[in-house]
């Protein structure tokens, strides 16, 4: 159970960093302005009927998409990595664990840290924001923030996973910012360049279903589809669509549905972000030389 | 049982061979001096029993059990002080040592470990603002936590002034007085001059020498060297004391002979000048191992060259 130690040291580590500070401090403040914002005009924000707490989830969640990975990379890059290039690693590891326990206990800490400002953050910002409308659904509360805090676990198995990959952090740095350029800044047009390279180098004048797939394999868009399964009644009162990607091309799906177009994909999805970055992660750490 | 058995270990970066066919025995209860240049190879060879680093070829057990696929049996018995490490710039003293304590599931007392290492005036200190030597001294306290049958130290002394190499010294020497093994390395003969049972020279990967360190000194004719003053010495007197049986090299050197001693006795050879030319002081000197270690690592380079 030495991973549990682990997890606590690092916690204990990273709480004391100033950037992590920083960060829990320009979410607080931006989920308050933007909930501001969202509840005095609405309509700006995809609500034309007006706020709702629900809107007001999904308007959060656009940003949670956002914000998550972005502090996920702040917070772990250097978790594994870092302690490679600077030789703290030879500290931890002369002690009595293994490089598997090591690894899980710098996920589970990292995650923590991710878990607690993004907590912070969201009690404060959806605190707010129910107080300025007067309603509050507990239920849905608790899923949305659940889900949330389960996402940031699953960004922080990611970038620990790419720091476990290399022992140099500008190496850690470079591939965490192209994994989140890759998955989350294109992702839109990812789908559409493969079904384009697929068919031919040209456009069939129906979109298949597995494009539509495709587009639910980064973790935010799963995230989001994930929020949508769970939240099914709410989503459908604020027209939220995981459908509504893919480059401005309006992916509807046939008749027949198959399995892999309904929204609980993107729970899947997002337990294997959790799970395959994680197995990559060990198995590339525990075979390298330190 | 062996607390620590290398055989035949060989590490290679690319086609450099850090280490290369390493066969070598540290008994129990020794305190094992590892010595060689920088990048000989001693690091390396520490990190492979660590599980660091995973050797091409050849095997190491440590304490009975495989460093590769038992490396946890084996730092549940070792107390390790490595090389090159860096401290958790943000964590106390006492967090680092009280982390090392819950790591090894024991109760030790985290102000006694810091108490013996002298450091326990700055265990409420972040630990990125200590000294070199302060953190050399934190890291020996994790070392020792636990009792570990085995102390492995990689380069203890380093950024220690004197005052705390003496210290590291009588630490080592007082835990292996309780029966802990301890296998250190070096590049500065003196310190393991002091304490060590058993010295280990190693240059290039290789194992050039493994013995006592009176061993050592009887194993190369740099032996002894006398420093004789004579009445009326000249090269005459000279050539005559060079056929003197029992002398190895002799030499006119600031108006004294040197004379260097071989196979016999130093009173014999005094007895034998006596009687060339009168004797009327003389010195001793020891050759330092300092020269011999140089000898050694020199050697061999040549051999290679």
């Amino acid at each position: 159970m030495t991973w549990f130690t682990v997890a606590k040291k690092d916690f204990r580590d990273a709480v004391q960093s100033r950037a992590l500070w920083a960060l829990v401090a320009v979410f607080v403040v931006f989920s308050l302005v933007s909930t501001y914002a969202y509840v005095q005009v609405p309509e700006m924000f995809g609500s034309p009927g007006g706020a709702t707490f629900g809107g007001l989830l999904f308007f959060t969640l656009g940003i949670t998409g956002l914000f998550v990975p972005l502090a996920a990379i702040v917070v772990c890059y250097k978790s594994l990595a870092g302690e490679r290039e600077l030789g703290s690693i030879k500290l931890l590891l002369s002690l009595p664990t293994t490089r598997g326990q090591a690894f899980a206990g710098k996920v589970v800490g990292r995650a923590a840290v991710l878990v607690f400002g993004l907590g912070v953050g969201l009690v404060v910002g959806l605190g707010f924001g129910s107080a300025l409308l007067g309603e509050l659904e507990v239920v849905a509360l608790v899923l949305f923030v659940l889900a949330t805090l389960f996402f940031a676990a699953v960004y922080a198995s990611i970038v620990v996973g790419i720091s476990a990959t290399t022992g140099s952090t500008s190496r850690a740095t470079t591939l965490a910012l192209g994994f989140f350029l890759v998955f989350e800044l294109l992702w839109d047009v990812v789908p559409m360049g493969i079904l384009y390279v697929v068919e031919g180098f040209s456009f069939p004048s129906t979109i298949p279903d597995w494009v539509f797939l495709v587009s639910q394999l980064s973790p935010s868009s799963a995230y989001l589809s994930a929020i949508v399964a769970l939240l099914p009644d709410l989503a459908a009162s604020v027209g939220a669509d995981p459908a509504q990607t893919g480059a401005g091309v309006e992916v509807t799906a046939a008749d027949a549905e198959p399995f892999y177009t309904s929204p609980e994909v993107g729970i899947v999805v997002l337990f294997l972000w959790f799970v395959v970055p994680f197995a990559v992660g060990y198995y590339r750490f525990n075979g390298a030389d330190l | 049982m062996a607390a620590i058995e290398l055989e035949g270990l060989t590490k290679r970066f690319g086609d450099v061979v850090a280490v290369d066919g390493l066969d070598l025995t540290v008994e129990e209860g020794e305190i094992f001096g590892f010595l060689g240049p920088n990048g000989a190879g001693k690091s390396t060879t520490i990190d492979i029993l660590l599980d660091f680093i995973r050797p091409t070829g050849g095997t190491a057990t440590v304490l009975g059990h495989d460093a590769q696929s038992e490396g946890l049996a084996v730092r549940n018995r070792t107390g390790v002080l490595p090389d090159a490490y860096h401290v958790y710039d943000r964590l106390t003293g006492r967090q680092h040592v009280e982390f090392a304590i819950e790591m090894k599931g024991v109760d030790d007392d985290p102000e006694a470990l810091l108490e013996r290492v002298r450091v326990a005036d700055a265990a409420d200190r972040k630990a990125g603002g200590y000294s070199k030597g302060m953190r050399q001294r934190l890291v020996l306290a994790m070392a020792l936590v636990g009792d570990p049958d085995l102390l492995v130290l990689d380069e203890p002394s380093t950024g220690l002034d004197p005052n705390g190499a003496r210290e590291m010294r009588e630490i080592i020497r007082e835990e292996n007085e309780r029966g802990t093994t301890v296998f250190f390395s070096s590049h500065i003969m003196e310190q393991v001059e002091a304490v060590c049972d058993r010295v280990a020279i190693i240059d290039r990967g290789q194992l050039v020498a493994v013995d006592t360190i009176d061993g050592l000194r009887d194993s190369t004719e740099t032996g002894e060297t006398l420093y004789v003053y004579v009445s009326d010495l000249d090269e005459g007197v000279l050539d005559r004391v060079r056929t003197l049986e029992g002398v190895g090299t002799a030499a006119i050197d600031e108006g004294r002979l040197r004379v260097t001693v071989d196979g016999v006795s130093k009173f014999a050879v005094l007895h034998a000048i006596d009687e060339v030319a009168p004797v009327q002081d003389f010195s001793v000197v020891e050759s330092s191992l300092e020269d011999l270690f140089v000898r050694y690592t020199n050697e061999s380079q040549e051999v290679e060259a």
